[in-house]
């Protein structure tokens, strides 16, 4: 039976080596398996070093940590094989000169046998729409084409979780359409982590954290986030234009996901109006 | 937006030689190099050219592009055989002129250290322009990988040669976004004598350098977090075989060249 | 300053296999003062155009003008201290041990003498909004940081007109607004602006014109409500809201900023 609790954490705190003060201070919350859970706060403010401590690329100065039944600082191998996490960076993700090489990186790590290596590796790249692409150099591609790369890279291990460092903020608009609607896909089968500063691509989320100064300040469903001015503010978060519009209009109530959404709220709000006069 | 070519020196081709087992390949042409300097005969020197030749028409890579790659190499060849030609005192003296003499015995050592100088850097030329470049590092990975037991690196070394083939055209393209950048900012890269120039090659240098210990990092993150902790249990997946005509090249390329030395 | 772009058309490696027509016969202006926003996304030839504009690549055919003048008769270090090109991710050339050494660099490659020197990389880091900055490493600073010092390097020469290819790439909600306060800041001194972008609603809150470019051409060029309205796939947020309440007949105008399209949708929601 499957762990119902994917990802749990107890006073996590961690300061970086020469650090004044602590990157993350007894930090503590629980996502349950298959949740999607968005990530948000000023850059410095933790994220980054959460998702760190959380695959064990840093190791914490004490509180706990339990990831996919592991604890990433004393079996970070056992993690990762579970654990996938995409980079903020495209170009730094990708390790060989081709393609499909670089998807079945993981693989060869892991040592599984060749064969299986190859059903793999060409099922993950079919799963990001790359096919065609297999002995493509990673400087040919787009941005958004990298990270499709670097995400067939981590679905070929089939992991349990997934950890989304920023993995749209260096890509472009079409560049992040094409890796967002690759990680919103595997939602469900997942759980999934994601850190980013662009609120829209976490209306669908089950719960935001919001994390400032090395601390959790909140843990909230995304609808509360968005209407709620003073945590935004505080905690340096824009909100997309479509939404500042909307609590403009005061119709934050509306959530528009689209301009006609809000035509829409706006349209019977105005009728609601002139049908009081 | 860079149309070179990433790696230069391999020709993609369909050749009996490009489908020879990469360690095969490299075998050979070890013993190919070494073996040359055991040569001492023109009858010898002459079987091993006539091998050569035979090597690169079956590798399909036209001639032009073969003797572009020997072209580095073309000033020492005519300066050895030209050493050798005034310098030499061997033999009958075929011309003289002042204190300038032409003996007999410096032409033939001339031309035989010179083709000498040729085939070597034919034999490596073959090599890699017949041998796809992560093909090489496998070949490598795979040769020196006995020398694990005696502490030396082998996995290490070849993931770095894959990691420098992949990032070659990535930093390539980077210091010329950096070069533009500064170019833009008044830089002239193209004034002054030879100091001048180095000094204003220090605003490329230094963020091309900084940009690349920051780009190791990251990589070494994501690669640690893909599950890599060095060549222990890894399996590959590139697939290297080595069949029957693999070893017949390797041993026809010995016989010949222990029949050059013997000649 | 004028500048001006007539049928430019640019070529990559002409005549091999990887030959690219990356500029089809682009003809744009860039009016003194004003900030012209180029929206284009990747394989527009954005980077590819505004490489033109100070003449670091040269094109195969067409004329770049400066005040009416040819560009290509002018010295090129002119040229280049009248156009400041601020690349995408400019960051990355950042190579001097602290930042008032890197921003001195262009003023020094001017012949300025120290004292005019020190007075341009001060003045140019107040109007970045780094002068807090001035002693540190560059390369110990945050990205937004990095960012405000490229830019004042580029501002150091004193430039007429300011080019920048993606500025706010990269950068968090709070660093891409102040980013955009820096583009209002530069056009009230009187520098122009172009602005090149894929994010049209960052663009659509600073531009006096838009320019449309793709595939190396250029698709539309005018002001945001003429350009916005009649290409909505270009559209930011705030004009396609208008436009799907346009829809039912109720006549709004064509707001394009936010404030204003938050006023005009504000009138019509309270009656």
């Amino acid at each position: 039976m499957p762990d119902p609790v994917s990802i749990s954490c107890e006073g996590l705190t961690y300061s970086y080596p020469g650090g004044t003060e602590p990157a993350l201070s007894s930090v503590s919350f629980e996502v349950r398996t298959g949740e999607y859970v968005g990530v948000v706060g000023p850059n410095g403010g933790g994220k980054s070093t959460l998702l760190r401590l959380l695959n064990g690329l840093l190791a914490a100065d004490s509180g706990t940590v339990r990831i996919a039944g592991h604890d990433p600082a004393t079996e970070p191998f056992e993690v990762r094989r579970r654990v996938g996490m995409l980079f903020q960076n495209p170009e730094n993700g990708l390790v060989a000169p081709f393609v499909e090489d670089d998807v079945a990186f993981g693989l060869e790590n892991l040592g599984v046998p060749r064969e299986e290596m190859r059903v793999r590796v060409r099922e993950a790249i079919r799963s990001v729409g790359l096919v065609g692409y297999e002995r493509r150099e990673p400087h040919t591609l787009s941005g958004g084409e990298k990270q499709r790369v670097a995400l067939a890279g981590l679905l070929a291990l089939e992991p349990e979780i997934l950890l989304l460092d920023e993995p749209t903020s260096m890509l472009d608009a079409a560049g992040r359409r094409e890796v967002l609607d690759r990680t919103q896909g595997l939602r469900g089968g997942k759980t999934i982590l994601h850190v980013t500063h662009h609120l829209e691509e976490l209306l669908d989320a089950d719960r935001v954290l919001v994390m400032n100064g090395g601390g959790l300040v909140a843990d909230v469903p995304p609808g509360d986030l968005v209407s709620d001015p003073d945590l935004l503010e505080k905690n340096h978060l824009a909100l997309p234009p479509l939404l500042r519009l909307a609590a403009g209009l005061g119709l934050e109530a509306a959530r528009p996901r689209t301009p006609e959404d809000l035509a829409r709220a706006i349209r019977e709000k105005a009728r609601g109006r002139a049908g009081t006069r | 937006m860079s149309a070179a070519r990433s790696f230069g020196q391999f020709y993609p081709v369909a050749s009996p030689l490009h489908a020879l087992d990469p360690r095969a390949k490299i075998l050979a042409t070890a013993v190919l190099l070494l073996g040359l300097f055991f040569v001492d005969s023109a009858a010898g020197l002459g079987l091993v050219a006539a091998a050569v030749v035979a090597l690169v028409a079956a590798s399909r890579v036209p001639l032009v592009t073969f003797l572009r790659l020997l072209r580095p190499v073309a000033f020492i060849v005519v300066l050895t055989v030209l050493f050798q030609i005034l310098f030499s005192r061997e033999g009958e003296t075929l011309f003289a002129w002042g204190i300038v003499e032409v003996h007999e015995g410096g032409l033939w050592l001339g031309l035989f250290l010179g083709l000498r100088i040729v085939l070597l850097v034919s034999a490596a030329a073959l090599l890699t322009a017949t041998t796809a470049p992560l093909a090489l590092t496998d070949g490598l990975e795979d040769l020196l990988s006995p020398l694990k037991k005696l502490r030396f690196p082998a996995h290490e070394v070849a993931m770095m040669m894959t990691i420098a083939l992949r990032f070659i055209p990535t930093l390539h393209e980077e210091s010329q976004k950096i070069t533009r950048a500064q170019a833009a900012r008044g830089a002239d890269f193209a004034e002054g004598g030879p100091l001048a120039r180095v000094r204003a090659a220090i605003p490329i240098l230094i963020p091309l350098t900084v940009g690349a210990f920051r780009r190791a990092d990251e990589l070494a993150e994501a690669m640690e977090s893909r599950g890599y902790r060095g060549g222990e249990g890894r399996t590959r997946y590139r697939e290297l075989r080595l069949r029957l005509h693999d070893v017949i090249a390797l041993a026809a390329t010995v016989l010949v060249l222990a029949g050059a030395a013997l000649l | 300053m004028r500048l001006e772009l007539r049928n430019i058309r640019h070529v990559y490696s002409p005549g091999t296999p990887f030959e690219v027509e990356a500029l089809r016969g682009v003809s744009l202006s860039v009016e003194p003062g004003e900030v012209l926003g180029i929206l284009g996304g990747t394989g527009s030839g954005k980077s590819t155009l505004v490489q033109h504009m100070n003449l670091l690549l040269e094109p195969a055919s067409g004329d770049v003008l400066v005040d009416g003048v040819d560009a290509a008769t002018l010295k090129r270090s002119e040229l280049r201290r009248r156009i400041g090109l601020v690349f995408q991710f400019p960051e990355a050339a950042l190579f001097a041990p602290t930042v008032a050494e890197d921003v001195a660099f262009a003023p020094r490659r001017l012949g300025l003498n120290e004292g005019e020197i020190e007075d341009r990389v001060r003045e140019s880091l107040v109007l970045a909004g780094a002068d807090h900055l001035k002693d540190r490493s560059p390369f110990a600073l945050s990205g937004g940081e990095q960012r405000r010092v490229a830019i004042a390097g580029v501002l150091a020469m004193g430039p007429e007109m300011l080019v920048l290819d993606e500025p706010t790439s990269g950068l968090d909600p709070a660093s891409r607004q102040g980013l955009l306060r820096l583009i209002q800041t530069l056009q009230d001194t009187g520098t122009s602006v172009v602005l090149v972008s894929h994010n049209t609603d960052e663009i659509a809150e600073v531009a006096d014109r838009i320019c449309i470019l793709e595939g190396g051409e250029v698709r539309a060029i005018g002001s945001p409500a003429e350009v916005f309205y009649t290409h909505p796939e270009f559209a930011p947020a705030t004009v396609l809201t208008v436009t799907a309440l346009d829809e039912i007949g109720w006549d709004i105008g064509q707001p394009v900023r936010f404030g204003e399209t938050l006023r005009a949708l504000g009138d019509l929601v309270e009656g």
